[in-house]
């Protein structure tokens, strides 16, 4: 009884006041739900106005001419080599396209077209299912690509032809394509984030840098857009154009590559099945060639993109998609004993006359370590260099520790990301005791440390940082790697190495030993060139180890060819490197690639022609990405 | 014993299932799809990108309205306070460290996830106010001090949806704050004062108004100031609903909304959209299932025993009416275009979920219709 009394809030002493509340809450809902009614009456009143008394006029509104505002996609900035030779640039794609609500009979009207531009079945079929899926009003694309001779007589019979529409908009187009297409990159829609970021991405036509330097200085090439405000009849036709902010095309950008010698370095690659090679200008730090093979045509995945065909590319056997020069991490091999003896000599633990004798094998404690072959007595660091003992790097690292080592290697530019423009750089691995402790959680031993002087063990590089690499040996100077020229900014001055100039000569003439005297590893790959000499080191680093030779295919198993060089000796200027993945021997894979690129080079003398300073006179206007008829 | 209360507790669950208001749930889900019709057919008939994300948003906004309708009442009743200030709190730190976007601060980001405390404060300021009335007792609610904690309440927010700057929200605040004191029974002569007070103030008030939504008033009276401009929105939202006619131009066929001549088409002015392609009569279907909900609502309102529930499906009504009027007035150029959803049906997540939710807090009024709370459960005025 009593619960059901508490039940009544405030029932016991004052009735009134809250049942007066209850009702005063009734009477007032009632009032604000009428009044609610009565504004939505209004609402209705108003709908009635527009939509009935005024519907005739509002309906001549809009039937008649009305205000169109669209975005400009600008046109992206072309990229060109050194010699001026157009590498990437925005070409005009001319485009029809129909828009289903206003054809008469959709079909009749594809068959009219098809006397001018040939549309295939599945074309028909993709047209019809895009008409019945999607509202009319979205126009459908028929053909892409288009002839100017087709596209003036499309907009000919525009007027007789309802619903047809053409429009002109860009496409990217590589010249050189396969030998630049790890370097230039491509372009492709843009991502979801990419939209997100910047709502503009999301114009049709618009593109974003996917890889290379497309996507390093994307937003340099991408310019900006610009709008146009059109007068359109109640069909969407363009009636006249009412003024507009033009688009901003975006910047060119001048490469310090030589398309040709480019092109020379891709072909002499062709024979192997993945290899890369760099060249180097050692003065000015200009990427005069950066080649990986296997590579890909990058048209096939800008224009006219077939899937199955971009599935092919991504999916193709070596991953042609991969730019070995600036990803490919390899031991470096004896190719690295040139910064072991810089190191050696720099710590003083070698003197440049004291010889060592090699019996072909080093022991350290119960550990063997083999020489590739038996060099006898009397090597000093000339000969080690020379001949590539073994031995006498195994006694050198240890001497000096791996510390040591690793500091020299960072010196001469090893183990890093240069800021070049070349996205997707490996760092590689110069490894140091404090690197093993953070990435292994693991002491450092002895018998890595003699490893290391030969290049192999933990140490890996690519192919651009030992090109950088011999380019700092030959100039004595902190060479960086330089992909994009601009005319204002002249030729830096690098610092010099902090290194003793005497024991970087002791090792010039070591590497001038490997390809010009007798017993050098590189003999056979000598220059042809009457008075002009090259120096290099071989370096044939193994890949097979205890743990995996039983996983491994025969291919798999073959050692890594390498070779770094410079030319000419006395006065250099260009440095190389080339890595042969499983390519056998660095003397007989890698070194002849080197040779011939290098001639090319040296004969070529790219470097030494002014650079191309720009095109002013060119600048393309922006574009536009619908124009309507254009009738 | 023990076999006797497992029953128990699934019959209270069934009891609350039979409680609901199942035939307004119904109308609810028929508005929402209206909506994902809608949202198909802006995109060109596809449910990409906005009809399918908006049916999933449908679907969390249901579950949180199912969470919240069979929820205990005294618990919000007890929580009322504590939401409403955290929500003011936030709602404060959003100038500090909010996400600016679109040249307005209303956002604050944790991580991926970003929320408007604004949205937030639309379904605490009605608990807090609901709260408020239902601890006041019925005899002093006529005194002029009684006055001042609601006006706070009201006011405090909407000054710091002003600074954000957020006209639109200030505005729905005013709107529901004043409907609900209205409700609880405050002396019409108070209401009279205001008004003679805004008519005063006004003026003052224009001074101190950003220059673009000085400048969304100048255009909405006189559209023809700048065509290009902030006045092209009223002008082709009238232009599109206006040619839809008796009947309209048939789904998926509405040329000034497929022609991109329609801003925002997707959210602010989807009813503009809806009513070019279904003309007059769909217009006024629609409004016609909005203000049945409404009725709904006020009717659940006067079957409430305590002020509380009475004043939350009140305030809930209110929201729903004031979203519902100031976007259609707004696209047909009755009101200044400030950006108002139409709720249920325009594209965005924060809205649906609010809208839910507040519909929850209905339909959790209903369900517990029959309680009372003693004085003893309401402590102080805090």
């Amino acid at each position: 009884m009593s619960k059901s009394k508490a039940l009544h809030y405030g029932a016991k002493k004052k009735p009134d006041y809250a049942r007066k509340q209850s009702y005063r809450f009734s009477r007032r809902a009632l009032l604000v739900g009428g009044a609610q009614a009565g504004l939505f009456g209004l609402l209705g009143w108003r709908l009635h106005q527009l939509q009935i008394k005024e519907a005739s006029e509002y309906r001549l509104l809009s039937d008649e001419n009305r205000m169109m505002v669209q975005l400009a996609a600008p046109s992206r900035g072309s990229i060109r080599d050194r010699t001026g030779a157009l590498l990437a640039e925005d070409k005009e794609n001319l485009r029809l396209l129909v828009l289903p609500a206003f054809c008469k009979s959709l079909p009749e009207t594809l068959d009219k077209l098809s006397h001018i531009v040939p549309i295939s079945r599945g074309t028909r079929d993709r047209i019809r299912r895009a008409a019945v899926r999607q509202s009319g009003y979205h126009p459908v694309l028929v053909a892409e690509g288009l002839t100017w001779r087709q596209f003036a007589l499309l907009n000919v019979l525009a007027p007789q032809i309802p619903g047809l529409r053409t429009d002109r908009s860009a496409y990217r187009k590589y010249h050189h394509a396969r030998p630049m297409a790890h370097l230039v990159g491509y372009v492709g829609m843009a991502g979801k984030e990419e939209v997100d970021l910047d709502p503009v991405m999301r114009l049709p036509g618009f593109r974003a840098g996917r890889s290379g330097v497309e996507k390093t200085f994307d937003e340099q090439l991408r310019g900006t857009p610009g709008t146009q405000k059109f007068e359109v009849d109640s069909r969407g036709r363009v009636v006249r154009e009412l003024g507009a902010t033009p688009s901003t095309p975006g910047k060119d950008l001048v490469l310090s590559i030589d398309h040709h010698l480019q092109t020379v370095a891709q072909e002499r690659l062709k024979e192997h099945r993945v290899a890369s090679v760099v060249v180097l200008d050692v003065e000015t730090g200009g990427i005069l060639a950066l080649a990986s093979t296997p590579t890909f045509d990058p048209n096939d995945v800008v224009f006219r993109v077939d899937p199955k065909a971009w599935g092919r590319i991504a999916r193709a056997k070596d991953q042609p998609l991969q730019n070995r020069a600036i990803r490919g991490q390899y031991p470096p091999g004896s190719t690295f004993k040139v910064v072991t003896a810089l190191a050696g000599l720099h710590a003083g633990v070698i003197e440049p006359e004291e010889t060592m004798r090699c019996p072909g094998v080093y022991r350290l404690g119960r550990a063997r370590f083999r020489c590739w072959k038996s060099h006898g007595g009397g090597i000093n660091v000339h000969e080690a260099i020379k001949q590539s003992c073994d031995v006498y790097f195994y006694e050198t690292a240890k001497r000096m520790g791996i510390d040591h080592l690793a500091a020299v290697a960072r010196h001469l530019g090893l183990g890093r990301i240069y800021d070049c423009g070349l996205p997707g750089q490996k760092e590689g691995i110069i490894p140091d005791v404090a690197w093993k402790r953070t990435h292994l959680m693991q002491p450092w031993y002895g018998g890595e440390t003699v490893i290391a002087g030969i290049g192999q063990g933990f140490v890996s590089s690519t192919p651009l940082q030992l090109a950088v690499m011999a380019g700092r040996v030959a100039s004595g100077r902190a060479v960086l790697p330089k992909l994009v020229l601009s005319p204002d900014d002249p030729d830096p001055e690098w610092p010099l190495l902090q290194l003793d100039p005497h024991h970087l000569d002791i090792v010039r003439r070591g590497m001038i030993g490997v390809v010009n005297e007798p017993r050098g590893t590189a003999r056979r790959s000598a220059l042809k060139i009457p008075d002009v000499l090259m120096a290099g080191k071989t370096g044939t680093s193994q890949v097979v180890n205890a743990y995996n030779e039983h996983k491994l295919s025969p291919y798999k198993r073959e050692t890594h060819a390498l070779f770094v060089a410079y030319a000419p000796a006395d006065k250099p200027r260009y440095a190389a490197a080339c890595v042969v993945e499983h390519g056998g021997g660095g003397s007989s894979a890698a070194a002849p690639i080197v040779k011939d690129v290098m001639t090319e080079a040296l004969l070529r003398d790219a470097a030494k022609s002014p650079a191309f300073a720009g095109t002013s006179a060119e600048t393309i206007s922006g574009q536009i990405a619908v124009v309507g008829d254009g009738g | 014993m023990l076999f006797a209360q497992a029953p128990a507790v699934k019959q209270d669950l069934v009891k609350k299932l039979l409680l609901l208001n199942w035939p307004f749930l119904a109308l609810v889900t028929a508005i929402v799809l209206v909506g994902v019709a809608a949202l198909y057919s802006v995109a060109g008939g596809s449910f990409e990108p906005w009809a399918s994300r908006q049916v999933i948003r449908y679907c969390v906004g249901l579950a949180l309205l199912f969470a919240i309708a069979f929820s205990d009442i005294r618990w919000w009743l007890k929580w009322a306070y504590p939401l409403f200030l955290s929500a003011l709190v936030l709602m404060a730190l959003v100038p500090l460290i909010g996400v600016e976007s679109g040249g307005a601060r209303r956002w604050l980001g944790f991580g991926d996830l970003s929320f408007q405390p604004s949205e937030m404060m639309k379904i605490a300021v009605v608990l807090a106010i609901a709260r408020y009335y239902q601890w006041l007792a019925p005899q002093k609610i006529w005194r002029p001090d009684a006055l001042i904690p609601p006006l706070l309440m009201i006011g405090v927010p909407a000054l710091l949806a002003l600074s954000q700057p957020d006209l639109g929200t200030a505005a729905l605040f005013a709107i529901i704050g004043a409907g609900m004191m209205f409700l609880a029974g405050v002396s019409w002569f108070y209401f009279a004062g205001a008004i003679t007070g805004v008519v005063v103030a006004l003026p003052h008030a224009w001074e101190m108004l950003h220059d673009y939504q000085k400048e969304r008033v100048l255009t909405f009276f006189d559209p023809d100031r700048d065509p290009l401009g902030s006045g092209y929105h009223i002008l082709q939202s009238k232009i599109a609903i206006g040619s839809g006619g008796l009947s309209g131009k048939g789904f998926m066929n509405g040329t000034q909304a497929q022609l991109n001549f329609l801003p925002e088409k997707h959210t602010d002015f989807i009813f503009t959209m809806f009513s070019e392609e279904m003309g007059f009569v769909g217009a006024i279907v629609l409004l016609a299932l909005y203000l049945l909900a409404l009725v709904f609502i006020t009717f659940m309102a006067l079957r409430c025993r305590s002020m509380f529930a009475k004043l939350v499906a009140g305030g809930m009504g209110l929201t729903l009416f004031a979203y519902v009027f100031i976007n259609v007035a707004m696209v047909t150029g009755l009101v200044p275009v400030v950006g108002v959803p139409l709720p249920l049906v325009s594209y965005g997540g924060t809205s649906m979920l609010t809208m839910m939710i507040g519909l929850g807090f209905v339909l959790n009024a209903h369900v517990n219709r029959r309680v009372t709370f003693r004085q003893a459960e309401l402590g102080g005025l805090w």
